[in-house]
């Protein structure tokens, strides 16, 4: 009940935030190229105001691989739009109207990051994995793939790709001699045989939590070369072949990687 | 695509779970395998765990909160339905507002978010019985 007297007063002003605001963008949309500082000042006002609720939605999606400071800032983004759009006569409240504009920004900012398949993490190889036949099969397919799709394409089941987006968060802490399940020909390695190809630049990355901190700052490009050249060995011509780049641009962006992985490692 | 869908819808799952945050995972892996028996991409799946969470959530936070929480999931046709009912006593009367900030209250800024992740969403309160949410997500042109 305390709640609700607290409440109704930010939404008076709230509205009246906005009846000022919209007269003064009408001004603003008549003279765009005249200096309109109540415009600006209102506008402002109105983000810090909503901030809260940015965070807020940003929280929810920062289990999903990008720094929430970044998430932020394009929420904000979101925000701004949906300020220079709002419409009293709408009737609805600006919350409801902002939230679609403000989540949609976000997740724009996923796909534009060729990262649209937000997978928290369980297995750090199965989860790059994932994501790198996620990327790769949004491309092919022009939409983000089904579960059953990408399954079929890691020769995994669709039980342990969902178990693998769902579960990563408890089950962080992993053995080095837990199975890693190759493919059918291959005979089962465990993850201490795959650690064992990294080379000595990466002698560092015994410790799994430092180790996915560190690859929260990579770009989706940068893990995917990690993931090859790394956890699958695979060469730099062949990873070039694969990305459709030089094997120069590879050897760039593995040495950008690795120096990114050494620095956040190094702090 | 895949034959268990054709012959899949219409199917129910219930979950109880107790109300507590640590059990919220299990809610959301239920969710997701249902929502993945019906072809959802990865990123709806995510948008289904996502709603589901802030259900769950809004029913344990809210003060007053019941012992345990249920699940259905329906797979149809056509969409998904899922149900979060919770047992406990609603602590504010929802007013009969599409969207309003008492209904917040109620689940709070999480209703927001479950509103644009999912296609139509409706509240039942009982004062006996606790609160019901349900959430429809509908299966796109690109799945199925």
């Amino acid at each position: 009940m305390t709640q609700r007297e607290e409440t109704r007063p930010d939404r008076e002003r709230t509205r009246e935030l906005f009846a000022q605001f919209i007269a003064a963008r009408r001004g603003h949309e008549a003279a765009p190229d005249k200096p309109n500082s109540q415009h600006e000042h209102l506008r402002a006002e109105l983000v810090v105001v909503h901030l809260n609720l940015v965070r807020f939605l940003a929280v929810r999606f920062a289990n999903r691989g990008e720094p929430l400071d970044d998430l932020v800032q394009v929420g904000t983004v979101g925000l701004l739009k949906a300020i220079d759009r709002f419409e009293l006569e709408r009737g609805v409240e600006f919350t409801t109207y902002a939230t679609p504009t403000i989540v949609g920004e976000i997740k724009r900012y996923f796909r534009d990051k060729g990262w649209a398949v937000k997978v928290p993490r369980r297995l750090q190889e199965l989860n790059l994995a994932v994501n790198r036949a996620g990327d790769k099969l949004a491309i092919a397919l022009g939409r983000s793939p089904t579960v059953a799709e990408l399954a079929e394409h890691l020769h995994a089941g669709e039980d342990e790709i969902l178990e693998a987006q769902e579960l990563g968060q408890a089950y962080n802490l992993l053995s080095l001699d837990s199975e890693v399940s190759g493919e059918n020909d291959k005979k089962s390695q465990t993850l201490a045989d795959t650690v064992g190809v990294a080379d000595a630049g990466l002698a560092l990355l015994e410790d799994r939590a430092n180790l996915e901190r560190a690859f929260a700052v990579l770009s989706g490009r940068e893990r995917v070369i990690i993931y090859l050249r790394f956890y699958e060995s695979v060469s730099q011509t062949e990873i070039a072949k694969r990305l459709n780049v030089s094997q120069m641009h590879v050897s760039r962006l593995q040495a950008k990687a690795l120096e990114k992985l050494r620095s956040v490692l190094a702090e | 695509m895949n034959p268990a869908v054709e012959h899949a819808a219409p199917e129910l799952v219930e979950l109880r779970i107790p109300a507590r945050a640590e059990w919220v995972a299990l809610a959301r892996l239920a969710a997701a395998t249902v929502a993945n028996r019906l072809q959802f991409s990865i990123e709806e799946i995510e948008d289904v765990k996502l709603a589901v969470t802030e259900a769950c959530t809004a029913a344990i936070q809210h003060e007053g909160h019941g012992e345990f929480i249920l699940l259905t999931c329906e797979a149809l046709a056509d969409s998904l339905r899922v149900r979060v009912r919770d047992n406990g006593r609603p602590s504010v009367r929802i007013e009969r507002e599409p969207m309003n900030f008492d209904e917040a209250r109620v689940a709070g800024l999480g209703i927001f978010l479950i509103r644009t992740l999912m296609d139509e969403v409706s509240y039942d309160v009982h004062p006996q019985h606790g609160t019901e949410l349900l959430m429809v997500k509908r299966l796109g042109p690109q799945a199925g």
